[in-house]
């Protein structure tokens, strides 16, 4: 008898242990559909209002579905997404992505949902160019939420007080504004050195303001070779800057949090960075305005030319039991998380507004008819490559931003590892 | 009770839901990282079978600077066996002579332990801060100003100031391991000893060091191995940078698979890191054991 008690013991614990890894996913509660979905817009994220309210219209909209969604930081997002699609049973209905090659790498392995047939209702309101960063083999994997390019913040209470009235337009008067801008012990830029891709919104502006927009773009492809003598003077001119001391030498150990603060505190006159940064700027106590890095080199750039494009975006897993429903779903959201990240200043529209934008907010308009003006445009370039040369793309602007190398190194060292 | 222990069905049995976890957490990983580390994979496509060219390249490509991250490591495992260790040692030793306040002191020295370190991450994160960390706001006070720093943004001082918390964090952890020895020691060999006329530093030396021995080489092993599998500290302080100068292989690790999507490649990392481990373990049992 004890035998017996003791094996059926054992055999509960076994059962018990192989139970606690099989539960199924619960998808549907009281008849309603369930669609899971991850994103980044997390409670100190812009885009977190545009979130809310676009879900709560949607469920509003369609009683018989619920979202259910959870926000991650951004870069434990790209760990968690990433560690998701090697077992794409455990992916969400809808999630968050960058357009580029970090879709492109999940939508070619399979895990992602084609949304052509669903974007076919929508086509009116979304121009189809907007799809083109999601875009792999002819079909389309994800739906655009907002439009960004790297704009070029200023406090212009801290520039009039070394008498500048505007944002500097060549590189001339930028480096005179700086100047003076240090005599009066005011720190022209900040840049969070902790967080790579913050440089890289320093330098490719820069690049391209040297190389021009279509050199460029194929370059970053693999297409043309990274040694280009545009490249290591752009990577000089940077350099420069920061051996004169335009960027406030603390930001090498801060993170984009950290010097979006000190620039919203005045502590910084300009700060670059992505015009979904739009709001919070214009939101800030000082007078500001949004522009863009000048022209280095004439012959081959023009100010118009912006780092850029609709990049975040929603996608659908392949694996979803729901995948059409998630695909209209994800269409809707995105239109709506658009609508509300344009109002709110977090973005700018990639999709057509057919709503009343009179409350937009001054720097975003600004920041539209910046885009609205622009003759060229390079997907920002850690979105561009695939996730292993992008990162060795960021180590090398983080050696520049840390002047270990110089540019001749820049453009052989990138030329030798991605080509 | 002597049948049932001979009956090897029965004692299979009830090992098995042991074994089954053993294997399924410790055993199934490892032979999977194993299996993943022989392949080019970026952890959702196709695999490409390569053999063993990602240890090959983990080792002599400069790119991904392993052999910097293990000398990191390498030398976090050396201040802690060092300095960690020796401190921890000395607080246990004191704390262990029935002092007044023993209890405060040993629920503060091991405050740090108990507390997770994203927190105390932040804490130093705040402490080095270039602005207004009390660190630079000290030197600064004191006249110091030339010793103010960028402590994790300048690549001479980062490796150093991650390392100092990271220390710190743990010196409670090896304190109480210690002193539970210390404590174990029989007051009548003490005793034996002080009436012969030894001083605290011989009874120490002679009686104390000896009889927890064991428990030192524990340490030893743990301060060692953790050096190695280091992370949560590093990540949230600098996530190796700036320019990979306190990369060590668990931030690399971390960098292969998630960030490049180099799945093979980080199951390498993974598994070096564990031949590491049990190496490092195996060659402190056999100092000890050599020197008994």
């Amino acid at each position: 008898m004890k035998k017996i008690i003791a094996l059926a013991l054992v055999l509960s614990m076994v059962f018990a242990l192989v139970g606690c890894t099989a539960g199924e996913s619960k998808k549907e509660e009281d008849g309603k559909t369930v669609l899971t979905m991850w994103c980044i817009a997390t409670e100190s994220d812009a885009n977190r209002p545009a979130y809310e309210k676009a879900i709560a219209e949607f469920e509003k909209a369609h009683p018989d579905i619920t979202i259910q969604w959870e926000a991650f930081e951004n870069e434990s997002y790209k760990t968690k997404i990433k560690a998701a699609m090697s077992d794409p049973e455990t992916l969400p209905d809808i999630f968050f992505t960058w357009s580029g090659a970090f879709l492109g790498d999940f939508a070619n392995a399979g895990n992602v949902y084609p949304l052509d047939e669903a974007y076919k209702p929508f086509a009116d309101k979304l121009p189809e160019v907007m799809l083109s960063n999601a875009t792999y083999n002819g079909k389309h994997y994800a739906v655009p939420l907002t439009y960004n390019i790297v704009g070029l913040f200023a406090n212009m209470d801290l520039l009039a007080q070394v008498g500048w009235d505007h944002v500097p337009e060549t590189y001339e008067d930028l480096t005179a504004c700086c100047d003076a801008l240090l005599a009066a012990n005011i720190i022209p830029f900040g840049c969070a050195g902790k967080e790579n891709w913050c440089v890289t919104e320093y330098l490719e502006p820069i690049i391209e303001k040297t190389i021009g927009y279509e050199a460029m773009t194929q370059i970053m492809l693999g297409k043309q070779t990274w040694n280009d003598p545009g490249i290591q003077s752009a990577v000089d001119t940077f350099q420069d800057m920061i051996k004169k001391g335009y960027f406030d030498p603390a930001g090498a150990a801060l993170g984009n949090d950290e010097v979006k603060a000190n620039f919203l505190a005045g502590q910084t006159a300009f700060y670059q960075n992505g015009t979904w940064n739009c709001g919070e700027v214009n939101d800030a106590s000082f007078k500001s305005a949004v522009a863009l890095f000048p022209v280095m080199d004439s012959s081959k750039a023009t100010y118009g030319q912006v780092i850029g494009g609709p990049s975040d975006s929603l996608a659908v897993a392949a694996s979803s039991k729901n995948a059409e429903i998630a695909a209209q779903a994800a269409f809707e959201l995105g239109q709506s998380i658009c609508h509300y990240a344009y109002l709110i200043g977090s973005g700018l529209p990639a999709w057509t507004p057919d709503y009343d934008t009179s409350e937009v907010k001054p720097l975003v308009n600004d920041a539209a008819a910046i885009v609205a003006a622009s003759d060229g445009m390079v997907l920002f370039g850690d979105t561009i490559m695939s996730a292993d040369p992008a990162n060795t793309y960021l180590s090398y602007v983080a050696q520049v931003y840390g002047c270990e190398i110089d540019g001749a190194g820049f453009i052989a060292g990138l030329a030798k590892d991605l080509q | 009770m002597n049948r049932m222990y001979s009956n090897k069905l029965h004692i299979l049995i009830f090992i098995l839901p042991a074994l089954l976890l053993f294997c399924a957490i410790l055993i199934a990983p490892i032979g999977a990282s194993a299996y993943f580390s022989l392949f080019d994979w970026n952890g959702f496509g196709e695999k490409t079978y390569i053999g063993f060219s990602n240890y090959k390249e983990l080792f002599t490509s400069d790119a991904i600077g392993f052999l910097k991250a293990l000398r990191n490591s390498l030398l976090l495992a050396a201040l802690s066996v060092c300095l960690q260790l020796p401190l921890a040692l000395a607080l246990a030793l004191a704390l262990g002579k029935k002092i007044k306040g023993e209890r405060l002191f040993l629920s503060v020295y091991f405050m740090p332990v108990l507390i997770s370190t994203v927190v105390i991450g932040q804490l130093w994160l705040k402490i080095y801060n270039p602005t207004y960390g009390v660190l630079n706001v000290f030197l600064r006070a004191i006249g110091l100003e030339s010793w103010a720093k960028i402590w994790l943004g300048d690549k001479a001082t980062a490796l150093g100031a991650v390392l100092v918390p990271t220390l710190w964090q743990y010196v409670g952890y090896h304190m109480l391991l210690l002193y539970a020895g210390v404590k174990s020691v029989p007051p009548e060999l003490r005793e034996a000893a002080m009436l012969d006329g030894a001083s605290d530093a011989q009874v120490n030396r002679y009686i104390v060091l000896p009889y927890i021995k064991p428990i030192i080489k524990i340490s030893v092993i743990f301060a060692v191995t953790g050096s190695l599998k280091s992370f949560d500290m590093i990540y949230v302080l600098t996530n190796g940078g700036p320019l990979h100068a306190t990369e060590v292989p668990s931030t690399l690790m971390i960098n292969m698979l998630f960030l490049r999507n180099r799945y093979g490649m980080g199951s390498t990392i993974a598994i070096l890191l564990i031949i590491l481990c049990f190496l490092f373990a195996l060659i402190i049992s056999a100092i000890f054991k050599e020197e008994d």
